[in-house]
């Protein structure tokens, strides 16, 4: 399709994509009461808000597409769900007999999936908690992904037990692939190198593409319609803890043990840009708004205990999507962060540590008033 | 219209409200702010009044966010009134986005600045002021000349263990470092009370044996026959004020303070006998 319009002069460069928001009807006026608990909600400056059920390190925190909830999993059992206009917690996904490591939410939020140490993938009805569908894997579930239009999963295993890293599809309307799972990906004909584990999975370019990263630092895109491998980069020299996309779907935001996290181009799996840190890089994430990028990490947890929590550099930091360089940081955790997520429209942020807390931070004017100099 | 529930007093306040006498909860809606008073007995068995103030809030959000707004707490939180549970959700402290400006790459320059300096060592521009060695002073006595290279000459190694007031060679400008004011240019004439202040020294003696009860007073009556005096000082316990057995005393002339010497040494003063001497072993 050619955009230039010579008569007119004008050239259509990009189109915007709108969020699914703002197809909704906003007719319905809801009245709802913002609690606060203290009087300190009401100043200008908004406190952060901790949200504590987990007893055990955070491993993935999701916003649902409209904001309204985030969903969190932690090595303990069960795993929550809040509200993100007060920090309400509306409730825990109870069922589960190990770490929950992953967390998936359907566009429409009807439908959560969680994968979890126990080898189990459950699928629950989100508003009522109660567990759907139960899928077993013969070793633990490290990343679960729902396709955008709910009725696919696709999930990834761990290479143990003596068993190689799979990964699966399951169709919720197919009763015969809820049973074992589809080896959508044909691992067959194209094995995943067992010592080369599946770390994190991500579905982009809506639903086109299926990106897998490795302990190895590489990335591999897979085409997710017929589950053939298309390329595969090293873009790290050492294991990619997690994934994020960007609104736009065509960038993802990759954080590495090797200290740095890199915005990838996700049809070339270029590395457009790198953000380096002093220390491993645990989560990234894209902000929607301004032009950021929020990385968490912190040393590994079992060096914890040796520092303190000053040389920990236990915070989240703001790096400049373009220029590389880091713009701001937001202390406060008491170990590493595990997981950190921007809110779907960038006015807000929440942070998983180590700790088992989660914070969540609104931005307040100072955020939006700063103007990156170079 | 899907509407949430209204926030009620929390669970606990409820359970110590079933015990006691206590005036009702009351709620009063003011525009936009709703303030919930609550009466509850204290751990001192004392009435308190709580007063919370609500912001009220209307948000035109989309649909399925409304719908979602209805949903009931399940799971965990099944039990939870309406509003956040204060234990799980907590207003945290104050934390302020710190924002990096070039704080950090300044560090770095001053890195690169000290550096450059050591590249420039045959000026001496990073020199110590005790050997005059390829490193700041810091408590010298060539800290570690053999790693710098051993630049040390052999005419300072001896002396100059007794610090910088030995050499000339700390006048040299060293930029911004740091110059005590007895070491800096027109500080002449201090030099010059210095020799004075040992010239002094010159004329002092020391007392030793002196009893615990001596007082200044004593003393200055012991001395007084030899000649003026320029300055007495007796040394005394902190605390309890007694003497510690020994005194300095400064003549104006050398001589009386040799006679008092002369005479005193030996001398029995008070049950004890004295031992006189210069304060300082004079070089003839």
């Amino acid at each position: 399709m050619n955009w230039d319009l010579p008569s007119t002069g004008v050239v259509f460069k990009s189109v915007r994509k709108l969020n699914p928001v703002q197809f909704f009807n906003l007719n319905v006026l809801d009245l709802f009461v913002l609690i606060t608990l203290g009087r300190g909600f009401f100043d200008k400056r908004v406190k952060p808000i901790l949200l504590h059920s987990h007893t055990r390190p955070l491993t993935q925190l999701k916003f649902n597409k409209e904001g309204d909830l985030l969903f969190s999993s932690g090595k303990d059992i069960s795993w929550h769900v809040w509200r993100t206009s007060n920090g309400e917690k509306l409730g825990s996904y109870d069922g589960h007999s190990g770490s929950v490591w992953c967390v998936d939410i359907s566009a429409d939020t009807t439908l959560a999936v969680s994968g979890s140490g126990d080898t189990t993938c459950k699928v629950w009805d989100t508003e009522k908690g109660t567990i759907i569908h139960n899928l077993t894997a013969s070793t633990p579930v490290r990343t679960v992904n729902f396709k955008n239009d709910k009725h696919i999963i696709t999930i990834t295993t761990d290479a143990t037990m003596g068993k190689p890293c799979e990964i699966l599809t399951y169709d919720l309307r197919d009763e015969n692939s809820l049973k074992d799972g589809i080896k959508f990906f044909r691992t067959d004909s194209q094995p995943l190198n067992s010592n080369n584990k599946v770390t994190a999975a991500i579905y982009v370019a809506y639903d086109d593409l299926y990106l897998t990263s490795h302990l190895n630092g590489e990335v591999t895109q897979w085409r997710a319609a017929t589950g053939e491998k298309l390329r595969s980069s090293c873009v790290h020299t050492n294991q990619i803890n997690s994934i994020q996309k960007s609104t736009d779907e065509d960038f993802i935001v990759t954080a590495s043990k090797d200290t740095t996290a890199k915005l990838l181009d996700v049809w070339l799996l270029e590395v457009v840009k790198e953000y380096k840190t002093p220390q491993a890089v645990n989560s990234a994430s894209l902000s929607s708004l301004e032009d950021h990028v929020l990385l968490g990490g912190g040393q590994d947890s079992h060096e914890v205990t040796t520092t303190d929590t000053r040389s920990g550099k236990f915070v989240c930091r703001f790096y400049h999507k373009i220029y590389e360089s880091e713009i701001g940081r937001v202390k406060g955790h008491f170990g590493p962060v595990n997981t950190v997520a921007f809110h779907p429209d960038g006015r807000s942020f929440a942070s998983g540590g180590e700790d088992g807390l989660i914070r969540y931070h609104y931005f307040d004017d100072s955020y939006f008033n700063f103007k990156f100099s170079y | 219209m899907p509407v949430a529930e209204e926030v009620k007093s929390s669970w606990a306040d409820e359970v110590e409200l079933e015990g006691g006498s206590l005036p009702p909860p009351t709620e009063v809606l003011d525009n936009s702010l709703k303030v919930i008073t609550e009466y509850s007995y204290n751990e001192d068995d004392k009435k308190t009044k709580i007063v919370r103030t609500y912001k009220i809030e209307k948000r035109v959000v989309s649909k399925s966010i409304a719908l979602r707004k209805t949903w009931k707490k399940f799971g965990e939180s099944a039990n939870d009134k309406p509003g956040p549970n204060p234990a799980t959700t907590i207003v945290a402290e104050d934390v302020y986005m710190q924002y990096i400006t070039s704080k950090e790459e300044d560090n770095k320059q001053e890195d690169e600045g000290l550096d450059k300096l050591k590249a420039l060592g045959d000026k001496n521009v990073v020199k110590c002021r005790t050997c005059s060695g390829d490193h700041w002073t810091s408590k010298c006595p060539w800290k570690d000349t053999m790693l710098a290279g051993g630049k040390v000459p052999d005419d300072k190694k001896g002396p100059a263990v007794g610090g910088p007031s030995t050499g000339t060679e700390t006048s040299k400008p060293g930029g911004s470092k740091y110059i005590p004011p007895s070491m800096r240019e027109g500080a002449a004439k201090r030099t010059d009370n210095l020799s004075m202040a040992r010239r002094d020294d010159a004329t002092a003696i020391r007392i030793t044996n002196l009893s615990e009860s001596t007082t200044e007073t004593d003393l200055e009556d012991l001395v007084k026959p030899f000649g003026p005096i320029q300055k007495l000082y007796l040394a005394k316990d902190k605390q309890a004020g007694y003497c510690k057995g020994f005194a300095y005393i400064h003549f104006k002339f050398r001589n009386d303070a040799a006679k008092a010497i002369a005479m005193l040494n030996g001398h029995g003063y008070d049950h004890l006998i004295l031992t006189v001497d210069w304060s300082k072993p004079h070089p003839n």
